[in-house]
């Protein structure tokens, strides 16, 4: 199940916060971790935000074609987006604490969105 | 400079609003600036009572004993340090005053974070053995205490020439340095920038933004922000982990 994915990854990740899985072609936040208690709007914001980086439908805001992951790193935290291999508008958004590793986690991220997003 | 002014000096540094805590530790070195041996020289500089200086240098950590200025010697370490450990410093025995400085610069030297706490002092040798100043062992070391850092972005994008394809660095909308092809991050900057900025709704200060794949020739593209300083980077994508290392360490 999507949720176990989630909080597996979540689970195995020091500093990882808060897992969503969204579908950028409705825009919608579908599923995120048990622990996560976000109001709406915060999550309505993470999935704008994850539009925005990865570049939903062909607009591109930074560059020359939509990324298939992006990081966003501030003082209070990091923010991943990753794009699954198959299904481009299937979307894992994190948000994680500053001391984040964060090789080690977009590998672990990638493996688990690209099973999630095929179903296995 | 006379003592006073020297002291009035030291008091200012200690209260800078710049100065950062870290679990009651203070961080005097940060992505390699200043030159983790001359952060430590000048810890050791500022101690006028016998304490021990307790230095974490990332994962490694080695206990001084300083007093009046001096460096006694490493009262324990890590790794790496058996042979010098309880052995106070003396210019009669250079071979310990280097094994030292090879010990220093082995667990300190390369660190990205480094962090003084000051702890109480322990007993170490004899009374009368005093060790030798911090300016003495600048010295023998040649190690500069003055030395000036570069500015942070400047450090950052340093540290990640390696993986740098292009680099495009500005202040305040001035060209600071480039490398590279840079066509794709001017046009960034010129077309992109202002209107991305517009629409980021986290918050300001400094970022650090990678997007993977944003070049058609598949490198990924990075924009790291600190105050009035914008640099885009175009980069491989196997170095986003060091990337972001680097600016947490320097910029972030």
């Amino acid at each position: 199940m999507v949720v176990d994915e989630l909080d597996a990854l979540r689970d195995a990740n020091q500093g990882c916060e808060m897992l969503a899985f969204a579908d950028l072609s409705t825009q919608m936040i579908l599923v995120t971790d048990t622990a996560a208690n976000a109001p709406r709007e915060t999550l309505d914001r993470l999935c704008n935000e994850a539009m925005m980086m990865l570049g939903a439908g062909r607009k591109v805001v930074l560059g020359e074609e939509p990324s298939t992951a992006a990081l966003v790193a501030n003082s209070k935290g990091v923010r991943v987006f990753l794009r699954a291999a198959d299904e481009p508008n299937d979307v894992l958004c994190c948000v994680c604490a500053p001391e984040l590793d964060v090789e080690a986690f977009v590998a672990d991220a990638r493996e688990r969105l690209n099973r999630i997003s095929s179903g296995a | 400079m006379s003592d006073l002014a020297e002291l009035a000096q030291k008091i200012s540094a200690l209260v800078a609003k710049d100065t950062v805590f870290e679990a009651g530790a203070r961080v005097i070195s940060t992505g390699g600036a200043p030159n983790p041996i001359s952060a430590i020289l000048n810890e050791i500089d500022d101690t006028i009572l016998e304490r021990d200086l307790e230095i974490r240098a990332d994962d490694a950590v080695v206990n001084l004993i300083v007093s009046g200025r001096r460096l006694r010697g490493i009262a324990s370490a890590s790794s790496g340090a058996d042979s010098v450990l309880g052995q106070v410093l003396s210019r009669e025995e250079p071979e310990i005053v280097a094994a030292v400085f090879t010990i220093l610069s082995e667990l300190c030297g390369q660190a990205q974070r480094l962090t003084v706490r000051y702890l109480p002092p322990q007993p170490f040798g004899k009374g009368g053995e005093r060790g030798i100043s911090a300016k003495g062992l600048a010295e023998l070391w040649q190690v500069d205490l003055d030395e000036t850092p570069k500015p942070p972005m400047e450090r950052f994008l340093d540290a990640n020439r390696a993986a740098a394809v292009a680099v495009l660095h500005t202040l305040d909308g001035e060209i600071q340095s480039s490398a590279g092809d840079v066509a794709a991050l001017q046009s960034i900057l010129d077309t992109q920038l202002a209107e991305f900025r517009a629409l980021q709704t986290h918050g300001s200060g400094a970022q650090l933004i990678c997007l993977e794949g944003a070049f058609s020739d598949g490198t990924a593209a990075a924009l790291a922000i600190h105050n009035d300083d914008v640099a885009v980077i175009a980069y491989q994508p196997e170095h986003l982990g060091a990337l972001h290392a680097s600016w947490r360490a320097i910029l972030g």
